[in-house]
């Protein structure tokens, strides 16, 4: 019972943090119908840049987080204007740009930061709290709620602003938005760069409980990209789900299957997106993609 | 040179000319490569005059570049030291590195490409799985190739050409057994290896060298190379109340296991082979996390001789970085694979192998003597972290 409950804990932290990545994917996805496969590697900029103002400029970690979300957010806008003459014209090459922004960040972290990464001590430093038996580490309870708080701010921006409506109203038909006078281009690099901010809130959050290195985004990438179709690509409330399902399958599939769980969680992953194409928020229609 | 350059006067009419051309033509081709400087012939690995070449292959991007990064390090160093002494017979060591990236196919792509660019010999790779999977194109090619792969399988591979800049698992498992079983009596060892190609050879040596000494590990957990989350096998771990955890994975995820495993409560030390002396898993997991970790290693710090101070001064003025372990095996590789393309003349294939089987190297690491398998030294020294630092067990 003991071991149950501490393997839901351990999952759930690090699925906050694949829910987060998703969201990314997710929000670039509805509103233009492209997967930003540079997405992790934004994500692994954003956990460098949090660590480097963290640690080398010892700013407070919250405002660190800010400094490196901004500056992610930046990077997002400068993708989707290079990206921005390929849209409507070839997608194929729009998908294969995002593939090689990826590489270049890549390797930019390894010309900046060089090939050894680093380890980002916890900003919380007191002990983990002992719940009868369970321990739950003070860290991952600020990543749990820090999570939350982004996907009520994600929700509220989308369903409540001038600027979150106008963006899904290009996510469900983007030229009869242009049509009533909505900039889809604006709306489009707005949708990238808080995807990009998305992207440097997990990163960041991630650097204490994990390692941060060049390779960090392939560690969040795929879990998150998994995520975000098990919950239905494109829809907010299933990258929640979906990430958080995929933390704690990962984490029960390690108990049970040991060398064998990525194996087994992928498995899983496969039936569950056989039985339920569209993932478990998502709409019946696969959109423009 | 300017666009507006003469073109050069041409004698008589096209036609008349072609086969003079083709002659001369072949005959100029003799001729420059008689008397072209030494390293623009690109003959053959005969050549008597030029540099010698020598591959590094390791990772340079990736999760393991870190340790590819000191690998190439340390053996940069020992060529450049070389090379300032006049190198070998008078020809200068050409290093070039190459990256792996850590995966075995890119490396016999590699592998394909050093034979049909006549690399002499091969330093590298970090990664036992890449090394093993280049070593039959290397075998065949004849090119000698000195590791810095540590798992038994290596030996398994038989390959003549194929030589270990440190010992195997094996070396460094059984003698941290002995430690934990003869010398502090240890009876409850719990386990935790990945299931990577180090990880299992890590996993075997140690479960082998305990079984041997009587002793059953109270549990024995796999995770994947890629894990980030061990609740699942540390929860099982802390129920069985070990005196001791063996440990087997790589530098990075050694740390986030040994750091997890504190937050979860579980006070026993942890005890490893290679990657828990390195700043890496001392770094992620955090200083007081480590404290204790008992370490089987052939080179505990920079302090042990006065050749290992001199070479990690060596290090620290070269790269500005505080050397390791890795870098010392690799500087050890390089420097026996040098002595033996001295000794040998700069000769290459078979030869240069005998050469380096021949060579009595005192290394960093200890006294290197190759046998027929390509192990050159059969012996670890334990030591404990204290205060963040390796030092040798008292």
């Amino acid at each position: 019972m003991q071991e149950t409950l501490q393997t839901l804990v351990g999952g759930l932290s690090l699925g906050a943090v694949y829910a987060l990545v998703a969201m990314g994917f997710s929000l670039v996805y509805r509103t233009m119908g492209l997967v930003n496969f540079a997405h992790a590697d934004i994500a692994m900029i954003g956990a460098y840049a949090a660590s480097t103002f963290y640690l080398t400029y010892k700013l407070p970690f919250a405002v660190a987080m800010v400094v490196a979300i901004a500056v992610t957010a930046a990077i997002g806008l400068v993708i989707e204007r290079v990206l921005r003459p390929l849209e409507n014209k070839d997608f194929d090459l729009m998908l294969i740009g995002t593939i090689g922004f990826g590489i270049v960040l890549q390797a930019v972290a390894i010309l900046i930061w060089g090939t050894t990464g680093r380890a980002v001590r916890s900003p919380v430093p007191a002990a983990p709290l002992d719940v009868f038996g369970v321990r739950v580490r003070t860290y991952d309870l600020l990543v749990m709620a820090v999570a939350a708080l982004a996907v009520l701010g994600l929700a509220w921006f989308l369903a409540r602003t001038k600027r979150g409506a106008a963006m899904q109203a290009v996510a469900m038909d983007h030229e009869a938005a242009t049509a009533v006078g909505i900039d889809v281009g604006r709306s489009n690099a707005l949708a990238f760069s808080i995807g990009a901010g998305l992207a440097a809130l997990a990163g960041g959050l991630v650097g204490p409980m994990l390692y941060v290195d060049a390779s960090l985004g392939g560690a969040l990438g795929i879990k998150g990209f998994a995520a975000a179709m098990l919950g239905g690509f494109g829809s907010i409330p299933g990258a929640v789900v979906g990430g958080l399902a995929i933390g704690v399958l990962d984490s029960y599939a390690a108990g049970h299957f040991q060398g064998y769980s990525v194996l087994v969680t992928f498995l899983v992953f496969t039936a569950a997106i056989m039985i339920r194409p569209m993932g478990v928020f998502g709409e019946r229609t696969v959109s423009r993609a | 040179m300017t666009r507006s350059s003469t073109p050069r006067p041409r004698t008589g009419t096209r036609a008349t000319t072609r086969r003079t051309a083709v002659c001369t033509a072949a005959a100029l081709a003799v001729a420059l490569t008689a008397c072209s400087a030494p390293g623009e012939s690109d003959d053959d690995t005969k050549a008597s005059s030029g540099p010698i070449k020598v591959a590094v292959v390791n990772a340079q991007s990736g999760q393991l570049s870190s340790l590819g990064d000191w690998e190439y390090k340390g053996a940069k160093l020992a060529v450049d030291e070389w090379n300032e002494k006049g190198g070998v017979d008078g020809r200068k060591i050409q290093l070039k590195l190459f990256d792996d990236q850590g995966d075995p196919t890119t490396g016999t792509n590699i592998a394909r490409r050093l034979v049909s660019d006549k690399y002499v010999a091969m330093i590298g790779t970090a990664e036992s799985a890449v090394t093993i999977a280049m070593g039959p194109v290397l075998q065949q090619a004849k090119i000698p190739n000195i590791t810095s792969g540590q798992s038994d399988g290596l030996v398994a591979l038989k390959s003549p050409y194929l030589f270990l800049n440190g010992p195997t698992s094996t070396t460094y498992d059984s003698t941290l057994a002995q430690h934990l079983v003869k010398d502090k009596g240890y009876k409850k060892i719990a386990m935790i290896t990945n299931n990577g190609s180090f990880g299992k050879g890590e996993h075997d040596a140690f479960l082998k060298a305990v079984k041997d000494l009587g002793v059953t590990p109270s549990t024995d957990q796999v995770v994947t190379t890629d894990q980030k989350e061990f609740s699942a096998a540390l929860t099982k771990i802390r129920s069985t109340k070990p005196e001791v955890i063996f440990i087997g994975s790589e530098e990075v995820e050694a740390g986030l296991i040994v750091k997890q495993a504190r937050d979860l409560g579980i006070t026993a030390p942890f005890a490893g082979a290679a990657p828990q002396g390195t700043p890496v898993f001392i770094d992620t997991a955090g200083k007081a996390a480590v404290e204790g970790t008992i370490v089987s290693s052939p080179y505990l710090s920079n302090d042990v001789s006065a050749a290992s101070k001199k070479f990690a001064a060596a290090y620290q003025d070269a790269y500005g970085k505080e050397a390791e372990l890795h870098g010392a095996k690799a500087y050890d590789g390089a420097n026996i694979l040098l002595t033996a393309l001295k000794t040998s003349n700069g000769a290459s294939g078979q030869e240069l192998a005998d050469a380096i089987r021949d060579t009595r190297y005192k290394g960093l690491l200890g006294d290197f003597q190759y046998d027929e398998s390509g192990v050159g030294i059969t012996k670890t020294t334990i030591g404990v972290i204290r205060d963040g630092e390796l030092v040798p067990q008292q």
